[in-house]
């Protein structure tokens, strides 16, 4: 069976629609919030600015490495979830719908139109959006950039290998990295990333 | 207040995620801790402002947003229930705008995305660390009494963080 991706975003949606008493969204085993993008937009960009040129690269490298930290664990929360278990697991034939799963997640959240291009299992992994929140808020603040903009979605594509293939969690982390070969907010007509294993892991 | 129809208002439009039309992102407390964790701690004090000054500025563009929609919410006390009840209804918490007056406010918050999400990752702070909740209070008691960015300052007196019964936030014009 296919992944139905219609199906995740319609399940999300309905999902983050349900609140409970203390105001948290508890969903697919994390706890969710809406904010507008701008905010994230706001945060990522203003963030490199105050870092300088001189620390443009580690501001960079922070922002990715928060951003896969961040899927490894919410991702692992997602499949580990009773949401999962309901709604996307019956549709899971081989490991690798587990990612199409997870870019259909990301889709739901508002994320950008992320679309699995090519899957080799254990090695390399390219997901394209033709919009992301990112590169989309780059745009439209900034114009033009020089270097690729979506650093949440670049942390992530890493942090869909890395639970996939990286080994038993929570030992995976960083075993793969990706590279966003393509960004809108350069011009170019879509976001690409690339995920491979990683030459070097920060915390090993 | 029934005219504000949370469920009709949050949408999708393709494949972006909307409230009242404005796009938002699902983020869960994992991404918004570590981005709070790696302001605090690489950039300090100025990364608080980053964090404050953001949400500041985005709840005043929404919730300016949002009132221009509803203009039939016109008083202070359908103005101070429509932000508590977006407040909630995007998986922040719960607010209550205990004392508001132009000058000044006393606000309590019992329940948060970001101290659950805080205490759930990193246990106990010693410091209040409640950064997105003081700016989102600063952009809607600006925009409700129609002040300019920045008009009001908000500090957070305790906090839940710090493991205090409720986070405390008093407000004051700068």
């Amino acid at each position: 069976m296919a992944i139905d991706v219609s199906k995740i975003i319609h399940a999300v949606m309905e999902g983050s629609k349900i609140r409970e008493s203390k105001g948290i969204i508890p969903l697919f085993g994390v706890y969710l919030s809406l904010f507008s993008v701008n905010y994230y937009d706001r945060l990522s960009f203003d963030f490199e600015i105050k870092m300088g040129q001189e620390r443009e690269a580690e501001a960079k490298t922070l922002l990715i490495e928060a951003a896969q930290e961040c899927g490894y664990a919410t991702f692992q929360g997602i499949r580990n979830s009773w949401e999962w278990e309901q709604i996307v697991a019956p549709m899971i034939e081989n490991k690798e719908d587990q990612i199409i799963g997870f870019a259909a997640v990301a889709v739901a959240f508002g994320w950008g139109d992320l679309a699995v291009e090519e899957l080799v299992p254990g090695e390399k992994l390219v997901i394209r959006a033709s919009d992301s929140y990112e590169a989309r808020g780059y745009l439209e603040q900034y114009g033009f950039a020089k270097s690729e903009k979506c650093y949440m979605l670049r942390g992530v594509a890493g942090a869909f290998m890395d639970l996939i293939y990286g080994g038993v969690y929570p030992e995976g982390r960083y075993v793969f990295s990706a590279a966003e070969t393509f960004c809108r907010a350069k011009g170019d007509p879509y976001c690409e990333f690339i995920a491979r294993k990683s030459s070097h892991r920060p915390d090993a | 207040m029934a005219i504000f129809d949370w469920q009709n208002e949050l949408n999708r439009d393709g494949h972006r995620v909307v409230i009242s039309g404005q796009p938002i992102a699902m983020h869960c407390h994992h991404y918004n801790i570590n981005l709070q964790k790696t302001l605090e701690e690489t950039l300090g004090t100025e990364g608080v402002q980053l964090l404050y000054r953001s949400a500041e500025e985005t709840n005043y563009n929404s919730l300016q947003h949002l009132f221009n929609q509803y203009y039939k919410i016109r008083t202070l006390k359908s103005k101070l229930e429509m932000a508590s009840l977006l407040y909630q209804n995007c998986g922040l918490g719960i607010i209550h705008f205990r004392k508001v007056r132009p000058s000044s406010a006393y606000i309590a918050s019992t329940s948060s995305h970001h101290v659950t999400g805080w205490l759930a990752k990193h246990g106990r702070r010693e410091t209040p660390g409640c950064h997105f909740t003081r700016g989102w209070i600063a952009g809607a008691l600006e925009v409700i009494y129609q002040r300019p960015l920045g008009f009001y300052m908000v500090e957070e007196r305790q906090c839940k963080m710090k493991r205090d019964e409720e986070c405390i936030f008093h407000v004051k014009e700068r």
